[in-house]
């Protein structure tokens, strides 16, 4: 699949406290360039947290994450908005600027970084393109679908061509259909060789693509594997720990990755 | 900062100003009507300062001379005036004009001097001080020094009616001064909860600028431009409606003087300042700096 394998995102023995019950303990993943990764889990169990601890919104209690050449435990606030550049972010509720159209929306994110004009609309036109909504480049959000704010969204994260895109839950608030889009959509993005970090509490949706799942429990990584054979999942999900949704990646039969 | 930075930084200046045009308008008219009421007062107390220094400048210093002496003792004492301290102008008054100014300002009740056989009025110096030593230590030490002199009868300065006025505005201007302070820091606090207020109602896009990878400068210096405007705009209008209130004022007391102009180049001036500062101490908190 990949040439050379490079840890892009790598989170060593992190650990954050975040009131009583809600928290991260330990936890340790990397993701490779070029790789899709599931993080699955029960609400609360700290996805957000996770990804927030990964673009940095928030910094760990305890370990180091290390994304690109940016690492925690040496970051500056001054040098976040450039780690913001090299990675992409997307929302459950899309977070877009209602007042400003969709061209307006993507092209914030090169604006900032003071890409020239002519650069920023050729990026852009391809991109709308890609997400297909070029037609609609100046609507506003608030006249579009969910599905199509998710892509305006996604297309703002990809307009600086990140090396790693982190979603948060980005099918929360969508419809069946609209939710199988916006995945075929990620997966042509990391096709193109963005790697996808993609938080969802989903276990069913994403349980037949045969990607690598993290699963996270009570803060804590309780599964970590590409799912591929049942026996496999069985082996990995005999703790107790793990949520009734976990086990129930069990009783499906999945039979190899074809996604990418 | 790359020169394209700079112009779209500008563009979503404008942009900003535009979007938010309507929370902008209630801005700068709350903004106005509380720099109204500070400039009405300024206007107040500018007029009432004027007032007394007009009054006070009116103020006159009379030197009365011994009966019979002569013309050389009278000139020696004009000279030795014109060296004291403060004095502006020395003034001969002969006892002729002081008799008739004295009729003048009996007006209809002057027959009652026709009585008198002989003027008993004596020739007088009235002298003109500068104002910085119209204060009623130096008058009270100069009346005192030039009393003793030879050929002179009384000093004379209205002591006690001048004390009573200083009195009176000391503490108009200690009043004043409290009114003032309470009236200041009332607009400071409209205006930083105006301009805090403009940028909590930001918070959505402020956050999605962080997420795009936005730095600290590019985020604030619209804020900043817009907090200036607001501070320019809402200081000029209050302006504006000071002047009508004057023009309207003006009427009933004729001479009642407006703000100069200098003055109104420094109120806007800071008020722009105002402005500026109150969005860059509102956005700190905000950016965690």
């Amino acid at each position: 699949m990949q040439q050379d394998k490079r840890i892009i995102a790598g989170v060593y023995h992190v650990s954050k406290g975040l009131g009583k019950h809600f928290s991260l303990q330990d936890i340790n993943l990397q993701v490779t360039n070029g790789e899709f990764v599931f993080l699955v889990g029960p609400s609360g169990a700290g996805k957000s947290t996770l990804l927030k601890l990964m673009y940095m919104d928030d910094m760990p209690d305890k370990g180091q994450i290390v994304v690109g050449q940016f690492v925690s435990t040496r970051m500056k606030r001054r040098t976040i908005p450039d780690l913001r550049r090299k990675i992409g972010i997307i929302f459950q509720d899309f977070r877009l600027l209602e007042d400003r159209t969709v061209f307006e929306n993507v092209a914030l994110a090169m604006k900032v970084t003071g890409a020239g004009m002519g650069e920023i609309k050729r990026q852009i036109t391809d991109i709308l393109t890609r997400v297909g909504l070029y037609h609609k480049r100046y609507d506003y959000p608030p006249a579009l679908s969910g599905g199509e704010q998710q892509r305006v969204a996604i297309a703002r994260a990809v307009a600086n061509r990140p090396a790693i895109l982190f979603a948060d839950e980005p099918t929360g608030n969508l419809d069946p259909v609209a939710t199988k889009n916006i995945l075929e959509l990620l997966f042509k993005i990391n096709a193109g060789g963005t790697a996808v970090l993609m938080a969802t509490h989903d276990i069913d949706l994403v349980r037949s693509f045969g990607q690598r799942i993290i699963y996270l429990d009570e803060g804590r990584v309780a599964m970590d594997k590409e799912m591929i054979f049942v026996g496999d999942i069985r082996d990995r999900i005999g703790d107790s720990s793990v949520s009734e949704s976990a086990s129930r990646l069990s009783d499906y039969d999945i039979t190899g990755g074809d996604g990418e | 900062m790359k020169p394209g930075e700079i112009r779209y930084i500008l563009d979503e200046s404008t942009g900003m100003l535009w979007r938010r045009k309507t929370s902008n308008i209630i801005s700068v008219i709350i903004m106005a009507l509380s720099l109204l009421i500070l400039i009405t007062f300024l206007a107040v107390t500018l007029n009432m300062a004027g007032l007394i220094e007009k009054t006070s400048e009116e103020l006159r210093v009379y030197v009365y001379l011994e009966d019979g002496l002569s013309r050389e003792g009278s000139r020696d004492i004009q000279l030795r005036l014109m060296a004291e301290p403060g004095v502006d102008e020395v003034v001969f008054v002969s006892r002729e004009e002081a008799l008739s100014d004295f009729r003048e300002t009996l007006g209809e009740n002057s027959e009652l001097l026709d009585a008198l056989e002989e003027n008993p009025l004596p020739d007088s110096y009235r002298i003109r001080m500068k104002p910085e030593y119209i204060r009623s230590g130096v008058l009270e030490a100069m009346a005192g020094r030039t009393g003793e002199w030879e050929g002179v009868e009384e000093v004379r300065y209205g002591r006690k009616w001048f004390e009573r006025g200083e009195k009176l505005v000391k503490s108009f201007y200690m009043i004043d001064l409290a009114l003032g302070l309470i009236v200041f820091l009332s607009v400071i606090f409209v205006i930083s909860n105006t301009v805090r207020l403009t940028i909590l109602g930001s918070s959505r896009t402020i956050e999605i600028l962080k997420l795009v990878g936005a730095t600290n400068t590019y985020i604030q210096i619209p804020f900043i431009i817009e907090g200036a405007l607001q501070g320019i705009v809402s200081s000029l209008l209050a302006i504006g409606l000071l002047a009508i209130i004057h023009r309207f004022a003006v009427q009933y007391m004729p001479g009642l003087a407006f703000i100069r102009v200098d003055a109104i180049a420094v109120f806007v001036f800071l008020c722009a300042l105002l402005g500026a500062l109150g969005s860059f101490a509102a956005l700190r908190r905000f950016l965690k700096m």
